[in-house]
């Protein structure tokens, strides 16, 4: 611990702490610019300068480590005329016309610090010279003549999710921000995720969609959770007068710590589906509006007369519902109506063999913290770059830093072209190939632990011929593999899409052998599907849906979408009812069309691929005659005489988990 | 306008203050025997302004710079990006609604357009009170401690530059 002085108040803090955090932990402000908790310090504005006695001159405290016996001033009247200076500087560089800029008001970080320094105006003019406005992009619009070069954007796109699209090019007066080689930002490598627009202190950086619509003090601000896949990203959602203005990350953020991407940040608010507001029954081929008792007492009176039937009704969910609804769903359907058809959309392609495999390794997963310091990353059957986007930049930010990255899969990819090794497999030949890889180890000797193999020669030639790939490629992954410190590996779809068991073995008895897994890390995760994939898996709702002549098809839809090969299997059915928010080619086949809430509409709890419980909260009120997904439900149990009890925490415990849920 | 903003508190600085000259009386300057306290609004956008800034300045003991306008320059000052000539062409001679062959007038008793600018870089102002405009509130609370004999401190809610 290194003690030292600020304002005159004794400070203690541990070695290689900034004089910045050292003062934030003690609860002293000092005013910065380019500084942010999630970023690594810049010392570019030059705004945080304090004074150090003994020091030649004012020292950036966000740059600065702290000393024993220190004294530092932080609110000297040099300082403040300094700060004062900084900011003039700062507003002269560019074009700073705060009547008319959104942000102004409150929501500029550079206005606020000049307020902060009670400065009226500032005493020298701006150069008037006319920098370019960029609005190629969907999604937001970047203003050079409101940019102070703090970097803050250039870091986040780099250094928080490994995209590194931003930078700054030229020097001096004439620095700007660009993407890539200086292209427009629409045509760029740019992923859309939008943490730079997140983290830009000024109005350089707008969000499109919610300009001008309100300042963050007319704003309500609703803790949630992300509901767009198994990573389950905290976010803030930003209502006005019961409308959705913006989606930010929230830095508290448990697994994200403030990342979205943009089916997290944009897709939510960019719905073009048409909503239903009302409940309807198919009357003499039509749709026709019906009130609540209507449409509730026809689907009761449906399902009730084919209870125990065991071809009578196939029910199936999707796994954007909340745990308690999937529970409600599963009990009712498959406990109460003991239809032997109950299953989710994802139809356990994402789970099933993972969590089968748990039942013999109960929790043998791991969590996603495990990837923050992985040396070696290994991702077999994933498009996790694509689909679960912040789950991989917790590992792409760190290829520049040395991580090895390894990509198997029959398709190419993006990932490919960061990857040390990139495997193009034959489909079909994982068991084979993952078998090669055990092989190389143990003949090389390079085992952790002890694995008997007989005859790894063959092993090896089949791996080749099987996956079609050369035996230097094969060993040059092996190799990598096994002489990491911290190896990961990561599997998805590609690999449980092939519903084999044995398959999830091999691969853990890989990261066993090469110290993915051992006593104290569990390197080993499979990235699992939508948001509640897990809770599916755990209920139970995991088996294929093929429909077996059942008379009535029930498909608690929400506000998912509908596949064409789900569309095409239930138009074979008799009678189907639709739980569902839009209209689709769903409703266009229903014979019941129950209209509920969307998913800022209801709240629920979520669990995430490594295990960690979450609630999603309601953020706005649905349109009137929309009836929250649960309580529909509990409406129809209670039509057919069916009382509900199961408490989904429970209800999660009747299988093994893949994974340690807390 | 936003002067008026401030409603019947006006007449409490009017009790405290004489209010020798303003756009909307008989007298529209300071006259040569000169005032306390100038509150002077608008951009220096022309020789004629300067006029006014150079007279205010010279007759009033304290000038205050009032609005975005005078304390930055203000909207007027976007014109900056292009030069007073390009602008000047644009509103007399290109604008579609000019008649053909109209002309940048140029009698030689019109003021001479110049570089926007604010009031500060042209004399030395004593207070700067920013605002587009600066609300009721703000302009109540310069005035009155103006004429209390009292230096106004915007900052918190009385501080704003847009």
């Amino acid at each position: 611990m290194v003690q030292l002085t600020i304002n005159g108040k004794l400070v203690e803090a541990l070695e290689g702490t900034t004089v910045l955090r050292a003062a934030q932990m003690a609860g002293i402000h000092i005013p910065t610019l380019c500084d942010h908790k999630e970023l690594t310090p810049y010392g570019g504005c030059r705004l945080c300068i304090v004074d150090v006695e003994g020091a030649r001159v004012p020292m950036a405290s966000c740059t600065l480590p702290v000393n024993n016996g220190m004294v530092v001033h932080t609110n000297s009247d040099t300082i403040k005329k300094s700060r004062e200076f900084i900011l003039s500087m700062l507003f002269s560089e560019r074009n700073h016309f705060c009547p008319f800029c959104q942000v102004s008001g409150g929501d500029c970080e550079l206005q606020n610090a000049a307020y902060h320094e009670e400065m009226t105006h500032w005493p020298i003019q701006p150069g008037w010279s006319d920098f370019t406005v960029d609005t190629t992009h969907p999604y937001f619009i970047l203003d050079n003549n409101r940019c102070i070069l703090c970097r803050r954007c250039v870091r986040a796109c780099g250094d928080l999710v490994g995209n590194f699209t931003l930078s700054v090019a030229e020097r001096g007066a004439a620095s700007m921000v660009v993407a890539d080689i200086d292209v427009p930002l629409g045509e760029s490598s740019c992923i859309k995720c939008g943490t730079c627009v997140q983290v830009c202190p000024t109005g350089a950086l707008i969000d499109r969609a919610s300009v001008y619509q309100a300042h963050d003090n007319q704003l309500e601000e609703i803790k949630s959770v992300c509901v767009g896949c198994s990573v389950g990203c905290s976010t803030k959602i930003m209502v006005r007068n019961n409308r959705i203005v913006r989606i930010e990350g929230d830095w508290d953020g448990a697994v994200n710590h403030g990342l979205l991407c943009e089916h997290g940040r944009y897709d939510p608010t960019n719905e073009s589906r048409k909503r239903i507001t009302t409940p309807q029954i198919r009357k003499n081929g039509k749709l026709e509006p019906v009130t609540w008792e209507e449409a509730l007492s026809t689907v009761a009176n449906k399902l009730q007369p084919l209870t125990g039937d065991k071809n009578g009704i196939a029910a199936i969910a999707s796994t954007r519902l909340s745990a308690e609804t999937l529970t409600a769903f599963k009990e009712l359907f498959a406990d109460k109506l003991q239809s032997t058809l109950v299953t989710s959309i994802e139809e356990g392609i994402p789970t099933a063999s993972v969590t089968r495999f748990a039942e013999k390794h109960e929790a043998f997963e791991g969590k996603l913290d495990v990837l923050r310091n992985a040396d070696t990353v290994l991702c077999i059957g994933t498009n996790i770059h694509r689909s679960h986007m912040v789950a991989g930049f917790l590992f792409k930010r760190n290829l520049p830093k040395g991580t090895r990255l390894i990509t198997i899969d029959p398709e190419s990819s993006e990932l490919d072209d960061m990857a040390n090794v990139a495997l193009k497999t034959k489909r079909g030949s994982d068991l084979a190939l993952i078998r090669g890889l055990q092989a190389i180890i143990v003949k090389e000797g390079l085992g952790r632990t002890p694995l008997n193999l007989t005859d790894a020669g063959s092993l090896i030639e089949q791996a080749v011929s099987a996956a079609g790939v050369s035996y230097e490629e094969l060993s040059q992954t092996a190799q990598l593999l096994a002489r990491s410190i911290s190896p990961v590996i990561l599997f998805g779809k590609g690999i449980t899409a092939q519903r084999d068991e044995a398959l999830v073995e091999e691969l853990y008895r890989l990261a066993v052998l090469v110290g993915a897994v051992d006593s104290e890390r569990h390197g080993l995760l499979s990235i699992k599907g939508e948001a509640n994939s897990l809770v599916a898996s755990l209920l139970g709702l995991d088996t294929a849906f093929e429909l077996n002549g059942q008379q009535v098809v029930y498909v608690a839809l929400g506000d998912d979408y509908v596949s064409k090969s789900l569309i095409e299997r239930v138009s074979k059915a008799p009678y189907v009812v639709a739980q569902t928010c839009y209209e689709s080619k769903l409703t266009e086949q229903a014979d019941v069309v129950l209209p509920v809430t969307m998913w800022a509409e209801q709240e629920g709890h979520y669990i995430n691929l490594d295990g960690r419980t979450q609630s999603a909260q309601k953020a706005i009120n649905a349109p009137e005659n929309v009836r929250d997904n649960l309580l529909v439900l509990n409406e129809i149990a209670t039509r057919t005489n069916m009382t509900m009890a199961a408490d989904w925490q429970k209800a999660i415990l009747t299988r093994k988990s893949s994974v340690t849920l807390n | 306008m936003s002067l008026l903003d401030m409603d019947e508190r006006i007449l409490k600085i009017v009790e405290l203050a004489d209010l020798r000259s303003t756009p909307i009386t008989d007298l529209k300057e300071p006259d040569a025997s000169g005032v306390d306290v100038g509150v002077l609004e608008g951009g220096i956008n022309n020789t004629a302004n300067e006029e006014v800034a150079h007279k205010m300045r010279d007759r009033a003991k304290i000038l205050v710079a009032l609005g975005d306008c005078a304390v930055f320059g203000g909207i007027p000052a976007m014109r900056n990006f292009c030069g007073a000539e390009a602008a000047l062409k644009r509103a007399y001679v290109e604008a579609e609604s000019n008649e053909p062959g109209s002309q940048v007038p140029n009698d030689p008793e019109l003021a001479t357009m110049t570089k926007t600018r604010a009031i500060h870089e042209v004399v030395p102002v004593d207070f700067n009170v920013p605002g587009c405009p600066p609300d009721a509130d703000v302009i109540f609370h310069v005035l009155s401690e103006l004429a209390q004999g009292r230096k106004p401190d915007l900052k918190d809610d009385l501080l704003h530059w847009h």
